[in-house]
């Protein structure tokens, strides 16, 4: 395994374009992404930022354009990038019919985790779940399965972290745990977050990127933002929002 | 503006050729002598001219062009799936219609020679059963097409579909002929291969049948062009 | 490095394989359900052949009615089996792990192999004693359980492949019938007649027996290699 080139960009966009027919998803996307920030991606429904993610994780190929995640391009490296990123999403991609171990051992061995009952049991203490390994993921709350899911994220040790959405549907106490958990891991890791509550994700956020019909409307670190003129720039993407 | 002439003229061609075939199959060819009874044991026990052998000069091009443009199919699904670009779906899909009518069209003529040379509307045999299967698999594209919203998948999965569909075909040509059913007449004909006027008389009415494939491809292929560059002039607008 | 891939991919494929049994065994969900189904199934060959006479032995279309059993239990199954992974977004965490995607249709296509072999284990017994009281079996004991292995590989590998398409569409069930059965078609036929070879015997019963057999491993073989190379863009999707 070649060492990435480029140390310090966590994400590289360039001109990143995804077209099929005459829908554009992504239309000349670029940005960069120093390691260790906190991206806040905005927009309305349909304003590309799925996509967006989709193309990072490599789950999806770009039309056209280069994007690289921890130094590896999404096409050409994709499985060497695959091991570097994990994903935290509003679902909580779990098998409702295993136990919060045997969830998490299996996703292990996808990983090829080393010593996997011991990273396991790491895991299931750092997010307070070890008195409850041996139940079936079907009996957890939305906070447990959360909390689960990000020890799921978190087997293999990623670099990059992407959070599509992760508050929807969280009641205020596993915001709480959530915005806990986050705050411990975010010393060594890059995040990309998808959201849609404006103040949630500023007060994340170190750069801020607003999408709107899968053009970049706004890119800027978090410093550089009027918080003012940021809210009213993106009021005016939501108006662009899906016909 | 070439491309339309080409179009129409092998519509017309096409169209002048079937109809040429027709006409000398009924009036040039020499009849193929068939068994006037056939027993149940299979016993000839004389030869007639066999009128409903006509269908033959129809039937043949109409099923070896639907097997032809269900191969373009396959083969756009092929260019879809390596390129990703939308016209190579919309290839497959107009190339999947005219299939659809071409195996309709076969199944149709097949049931009327079926109901001439054994006196019965449906025989399960090997090549009507084939054409029968056929008709579902296009049909069951069509139906995976209807069940997928998003335009990027449904592209996929029918690409997909339509390969192991036209690679399933002659598979299922070949196990029906090989596995043997005791149900169906067997069928003997006196003689093989076809003569000089029976030739040209079949292969007219197939490059007839061709050229209409063709000229209907490219006409609903325009028609869809059109759509879509009307979808992109709307999308323009918009955004 | 080229065995370290195959090191994991083998890890990997074991974990699928090793998840879907243990959450069967925990549910019981395809098997009880492809079960049943079975059962319902023979009910209803039983209203079929009820008016059929004494004169009728049901061996002649034994073949026929157990295979038509098969399609239907297994088309449950397939579905059953996709449907896990589709509902909390599983799917795309197995693809979001750095996994050869056709390690997860080798894992899948195996687990539903297991499955249908089961349910054909159990569903056999029951038929012969429901139907075929009277009368031998007339083949050799391994002719059997060789078509149905034969006819279970194509379909749970087909069916794979399939099933993952269906998942994804409106009308799931409905869809894959559609999809799954006109492309089955050359199979069954040959599995009936295989299977109905080893069950009546008689002259040339042998030959006939081999004969779908060979168009059966031809079949599991092309169609098997299609749906593998092919299964890569449907998962992607």
């Amino acid at each position: 395994m070649t060492e990435p080139a480029t140390i310090d960009a966590a994400v590289e966009v360039r001109d990143l374009t995804r077209t099929f027919g005459a829908r554009k998803a992504l239309d000349r996307v670029s940005f960069d992404l120093p390691r260790g920030a906190f991206l806040s991606v905005f927009g309305p429904n349909g304003a590309g930022k799925t996509t967006l993610v989709k193309v990072l994780t490599t789950l999806t190929a770009p039309s056209k354009g280069t994007a690289k995640v921890s130094g590896f391009d999404v096409v050409a490296d994709a499985v060497e990038l695959r091991s570097e990123i994990g994903l935290i999403s509003h679902n909580p991609l779990l098998y409702p019919d295993l136990s919060a171990e045997e969830n998490l051992v299996f996703f292990a061995d996808m990983y090829g985790v080393p010593d996997a009952a011991a990273r396991v049991r790491e895991l299931l203490v750092a997010v307070e779940l070890d008195h409850r390994r041996l139940d079936l993921v079907r009996t957890f709350s939305r906070g447990m399965l959360q909390r689960l899911s990000i020890a799921r994220a978190l087997l293999h040790r990623p670099k990059v972290l992407f959070l599509d959405e992760p508050y929807s549907g969280l009641d205020p106490h596993a915001v709480e745990i959530l915005d806990h958990l986050i705050e411990q891991i975010r010393a060594d890791h890059t995040f990309v977050m998808i959201s849609h509550d404006l103040a949630k994700g500023l007060a994340l956020c170190s750069h801020a990127l607003i999408l709107a019909k899968g053009k970049v409307v706004l890119s800027a670190p978090r410093e550089e933002l009027d918080e003012a003129e940021f809210a009213e720039t993106y009021r005016a993407t939501v108006g662009l929002g899906v016909a | 503006m070439n491309r339309n002439i080409l179009v129409l003229s092998m519509l017309v061609l096409g169209g002048v050729l079937t109809t040429v075939g027709f006409i000398m199959a009924f009036f040039f060819t020499p009849p193929v002598l068939g068994p006037a009874v056939t027993n149940e044991a299979g016993r000839i026990l004389g030869y007639q001219p066999l009128f409903s052998q006509k269908i033959f000069y129809f039937h043949v091009p109409v099923a070896l062009s639907s097997f032809l443009v269900f191969f373009f199919t396959a083969f756009y699904g092929v260019r879809f799936l390596m390129t990703k670009e939308k016209q190579y779906d919309t290839r497959a899909k107009v190339a999947t219609e005219v299939t659809l009518m071409f195996v309709i069209l076969t199944m149709a003529t097949g049931v009327l020679w079926t109901r001439f040379e054994w006196g019965r509307w449906w025989v399960w045999e090997p090549r009507l059963t084939t054409y029968f299967i056929m008709t579902l698999l296009v049909i069951a594209y069509f139906v995976l097409r209807n069940s997928i919203e998003d335009e990027e998948r449904r592209a996929t999965y029918a690409a997909v579909f339509g390969i192991i569909a036209f690679i399933d075909a002659p598979i299922s040509f070949a196990i029906t002929r090989i596995i043997p059913s005791s149900v169906h007449p067997v069928v003997l004909r006196s003689g093989g291969g076809l003569t000089g006027s029976q030739l040209a008389a079949f292969l007219i009415g197939l490059f007839g049948m061709l050229m209409i494939a063709y000229a209907i491809f490219n006409t609903r292929m325009r028609e869809e062009l059109v759509h879509d560059r009307l979808e992109a002039v709307k999308a323009a607008l918009e955004g | 490095m080229a065995g370290e891939a195959r090191g994991l991919s083998l890890r990997q494929f074991k974990a699928i394989l090793h998840k879907d049994i243990v959450m069967e065994l925990r549910t019981k969900e395809m098997i009880t359900s492809m079960g049943l189904y079975a059962l319902l199934t023979m009910v209803i060959y039983q209203v079929a052949l009820s008016q059929s006479g004494t004169a009728f032995d049901p061996r002649n279309i034994a073949a026929g009615l157990l295979w038509l059993a098969f399609v239907f239990t297994s088309m449950l199954g397939l579905n059953r089996s996709l449907v896990h992974e589709k509902d909390q977004g599983c799917l795309e965490a197995l693809l979001l792990s750095p996994v050869d995607r056709p390690v997860i249709f080798f894992a899948k296509a195996i687990g539903n192999l297991i499955f249908l072999l089961i349910v054909q284990a159990l569903t056999i017994p029951v038929f012969a004693f429901l139907f075929l009281q009277q009368g031998s079996y007339a083949g050799e004991w391994w002719m059997i359980p060789l078509a149905l292995l034969a006819g279970a590989v194509g379909i749970s590998g087909v069916g794979t492949l399939l099933a993952t398409m269906s998942v994804n569409t409106k009308g799931k069930d409905f869809v894959l019938a559609v999809l799954f059965v006109p492309l089955m078609y050359p199979l069954l036929l040959a599995a009936v007649s295989a299977t109905s070879a080893a069950v009546l015997g008689g002259d040339g019963s042998v030959q006939q027996f081999w004969t779908g057999m060979g168009m059966m491993a031809g079949f599991d073989a092309i169609m098997l290699l299609a749906s593998f190379a092919l299964y890569e863009f449907i998962v992607g999707a």
